[in-house]
């Protein structure tokens, strides 16, 4: 008699759960993989939109790398964000020199967090310069209606630098659940955060990687060769028992705005946030050249073209201050660049115009030749 | 409690912990309970009216089993119609009769409104619960004993709010019947969660983000090319949201023991009006086909009646999805298509299959159901007009989509046609784990770079 053959055995739910279980871990596993080889390698960073804060700090970034190959021992690099004016075309320039190379990382719209996690890739041994300059809107900390510390944009700027495992740290850094949150995930998932440049250069591949040829072929001389405006504020008058100001014929209302949004807004209640923001970003920056050559230098920026006056607010710290206890930290007096604060050398209520770029840049230069003192003996290439 | 949130899985691992963990007898108690959390987190205050028409039809399979055939039967049969029926058109359709009677009578357009919130799938299950009595009238089904039992049927949490919608036929044999879901069950089921996620965030949000800009301001948007991309992105919205709606209650369903029947068949890929009925909103179809156009005399009296059958169904159809003459004329539209091909086709049966020809008529149905989304999708009919207008007239002006969308469509489109063809679907479930995992894992990564992850865009059915 014929045996007919027995059925399959279906499986217990124990075993189905543990296998639909360890599919989802593979499934999950194959993401983060797929995640992975798409944007933590060279592959999606290098094509990244140059005109997006991360393509911008990626183009700076290896703008600045290729410069280190060339520009000898006396290295120096600024950072900052668009207030931090410096020109080394101006400084290169000039007659005598400081016997340093000046180079500028700042990237418009950045703040502490993205320059420190751009460092650790822009300085991979904390050796590399000389001096790093960081130019500081105030060596007092002024809470004010915008957050840093909550300003989700720095994921966007720090995107290709940040690793798995900076995700909580990264997080955990910002200030409010939700955008920890998003800090997380698209630290962790970076096409979460790279959604909109992705489908951006699926529409326009080609003319993507024309405009990325074209920036590495002539950016860093575009950039060395820029010009600033030399449109200026004079004419401004502001009344600070009223917060109003008088503008001079000609003035466009883009001037207008930064003068009310910058200079003219009503003092806010003072935190602390932003102190402990600046003490946790720029302490770890402060932190990582703690026992090396390289001298940590802050410079307080010319603070507008008629700078608010201290009665407005009481600042209750001075984070800069504090981190000037530190090794290697030196701090620019205060008032070093009082003299700029003229509405002839802005071009608006933040930042400085061509003739006060020059000024700032020279400036900048010879007062970072003189605290560093004479330069070692190699000098550059 | 959208489908797409963190909140609803958190939910779903919770049942079916619970579900599993519990002795089977508990079972039902633990889905009921989870299914009136699930509605009661929309709005808890319509949960009586849920457990009323739950009461009612309960009532009435009871009733009729018991009454012998004849009038009194029937009376009972009636008085449950009309107290769903009443219901729904109280709920659905009283501010747009009120409306209009309001014009008829030349009164304010307001004169007879009342602020009525409509309960959420209310269309849903109303006719899932009218089935059941239909078919317990015509001895197809036999009346529920229990009415725990029955208000599960009623509130199954996967297709409560928008389908598909399910015979009491195919939820009792599974109910009473009940299998622990098989490994491929739960494959499929996983599967099909994720395949529905997918379809919603990464493809149905994404083209809604367009077809709402359009619509919202249809006047600054002219031209035809403009016209026709804000429909079309429409189009690729309802369908990649509906389904993948569907393939997660489908999905949920399998993983809880159930199994609901397949609800879209690629429906953009058929090549008739009445191929593409016989793929979209499969459950309703086959409901008002089997509930309406069958009761109504079918096609077995005649070329005319069947006109009329037809045309009655598609706008009673068209009147399910809402209270406002778009629906009606987007209904009546779809009956005059109907009416034409059957009057074109004659007594020859839909051909299955393709043939050189297909193209052409895959791409003239998809325009011709891209036009009848203008009446579903526009604000009101002077809005659908002038997008007709548009559509058919003027300037080119410009492309709302952006290349990327017509690659999403692209590949969904070669998806399709492989699924068509290849049934890529199936295989992966017979594929081994690594095949399997990786099919998952692109879903989860086509939601990583297109998903609308942010922003809450809610279920389209859900308003009906």
């Amino acid at each position: 008699m014929a045996i007919a053959p027995s059925p399959p055995l279906e499986a217990t739910p124990v075993r189905k759960t543990r296998r639909i279980g360890l599919t989802l871990l593979i499934a999950c596993l194959l993401l983060f993989g797929l995640d992975a080889l798409l944007f933590r390698t060279h592959m999606y960073s290098s094509i990244l939109e140059p005109d997006s804060s991360a393509g911008l700090l990626e183009l700076i970034l290896w703008r600045e790398k290729r410069a280190q190959h060339t520009a000898g021992d006396n290295l120096v690099v600024t950072l900052g964000n668009s207030r931090m004016g410096y020109v080394p075309k101006v400084v290169d320039l000039r007659p005598r020199q400081t016997g340093y190379v000046v180079r500028t990382a700042g990237v418009a719209g950045s703040d502490p967090r993205a320059w420190y996690y751009m460092l650790r890739d822009l300085d991979p041994t904390a050796r590399r310069y000389r001096a790093i300059v960081f130019g500081i809107d105030d060596y007092d900390d002024e809470d004010e209606a915008f957050h840093p510390d909550d300003d989700i944009r720095a994921l966007h700027y720090c995107i290709a630098r940040l690793r798995l495992g900076d995700a909580i740290e990264f997080a955990q850094s910002f200030h409010s659940r939700e955008i920890q949150w998003e800090a997380f995930r698209g630290a962790v998932l970076k096409g979460i955060a790279l959604q909109s440049d992705l489908q951006a250069f699926l529409s326009h591949p080609l003319k993507r990687i024309a405009y990325i040829r074209l920036c590495h072929q002539g950016w860093p001389d575009w950039t060395y060769n820029y010009v600033e405006t030399s449109r200026n504020m004079a004419g401004l008058q502001i009344d600070w028992s009223t917060l109003t100001a008088m503008y001079p014929p000609g003035m466009t209302q883009e001037q207008k705005d930064t003068v009310r949004g910058w200079l003219l807004h009503e003092p806010n209640p003072q935190t602390g946030r932003l102190a402990h923001f600046l003490r946790t970003w720029l302490g770890r920056i402060a932190g990582r050249y703690r026992e090396s050559r390289t001298k940590i230098i802050f410079v307080r920026l010319p603070r507008g073209p008629i700078p608010r006056p201290d009665y407005l607010v009481k600042k209750r710290s001075s984070s800069i201050r504090e981190l000037a206890s530190r090794p290697n930290v030196i701090l620019v007096d205060e008032q070093f660049f009082d003299c700029l604060e003229h509405p002839e050398l802005f071009k608006d209520a933040l930042h400085l115009n061509r003739d006060g770029v020059e000024r700032f840049s020279t400036m900048l230069a010879d007062e970072v030749a003189r605290v560093l003192g004479p330069p070692g003996e190699r000098a550059a290439r | 409690m959208l489908f797409n949130t963190a909140h609803f899985f958190l939910f779903l691992a919770v049942v079916l912990a619970l579900f599993y963990s519990s002795p089977r007898a508990l079972r039902k108690y633990i889905l009921l309970a989870a299914s009136y959390f699930f509605y009661g987190s929309w709005n808890y205050r319509f949960i009586p009216l849920l457990l009323t028409l739950t009461a009612i039809d309960y009532t009435a399979g009871r009733w009729l089993e018991k009454v012998s055939p004849g009038p009194r039967r029937k009376a009972v049969l009636i008085l449950s119609l009309c107290a769903n029926l009443g219901f729904l058109g109280f709920f659905k359709f009283y501010n747009f009769l009120g409306s209009n009677l309001a014009w008829v009578l030349d009164k304010p357009a307001d004169a007879f409104f009342l602020n009525i919130v409509l309960p959420l799938g209310i269309s849903f299950h109303t006719f899932q619960s009218m089935s059941y009595v239909v078919d317990v009238y015509r001895g197809e089904q036999q009346a529920v004993r229990n009415p725990i039992d029955y208000a599960l049927f009623i509130c199954f949490f996967p297709q409560l709010v928008a389908g598909p919608i399910v015979r009491a036929r195919n939820f009792f044999h599974d109910f009473f019947h009940w299998q622990p879901p098989s490994s491929e069950d739960v494959s499929r089921g996983v599967l099909l969660i994720g395949l529905g996620l997918t379809k919603k965030m990464a493809f149905a949000d994404q083209f809604a983000k367009v077809a709402n800009d359009y619509f919202k301001n249809v006047s600054g948007n002219p031209g035809w090319l403009t016209a026709w991309s804000g429909v079309v992105a429409f189009g690729m919205q309802i369908y990649f949201d509906f389904s993948g709606y569907t393939d997660m209650a489908i999905g949920m369903a399998k993983l809880l023991g159930f199994h609901f029947p397949v609800n879209f068949r690629r429906p953009y890929l058929a090549e008739s009006i009445t191929d593409f009925w016989r793929r979209w909103h499969i459950s309703l179809s086959t409901w008002l086909r089997d509930y309406l156009y069958i009761s109504l005399g079918g096609n077995r009296h005649g070329r005319w009646m069947t006109y009329r059958n037809l045309m009655l169904t598609m706008l009673l159809g068209g009147l399910w999805h809402g209270a406002s003459w778009n629906f009606v004329i987007w209904g009546g539209y779809h009956g005059a298509l109907l009416s034409l091909e059957r009057f074109l086709r004659g007594e020859r049966p839909v051909r299955e299959g393709w043939n050189w020809l297909f193209p052409l008529k895959a791409i003239l149905t998809f325009a011709l159901v891209i036009i009848g989304w203008v009446f579903f999708r526009a604000a009101d009919l002077p809005q659908s007009l002038q997008v007709l207008r548009a559509m058919f007239g003027g300037k080119p002006g410009h492309l709302l989509l952006a290349n990327w969308h017509i690659e999403l469509i692209v590949i969904a489109l070669v998806l399709a046609l492989a699924q068509e063809k290849l049934d890529w679907f199936e295989r992966l479930l017979k594929a081994p784990m690594l095949a399997y995992a990786s099919a998952l894992a692109l879903m989860f990564l086509c939601i990583e770079v297109f998903g609308v992850i942010d922003a809450s865009i809610p279920f389209v059915y859900f308003q009906f």
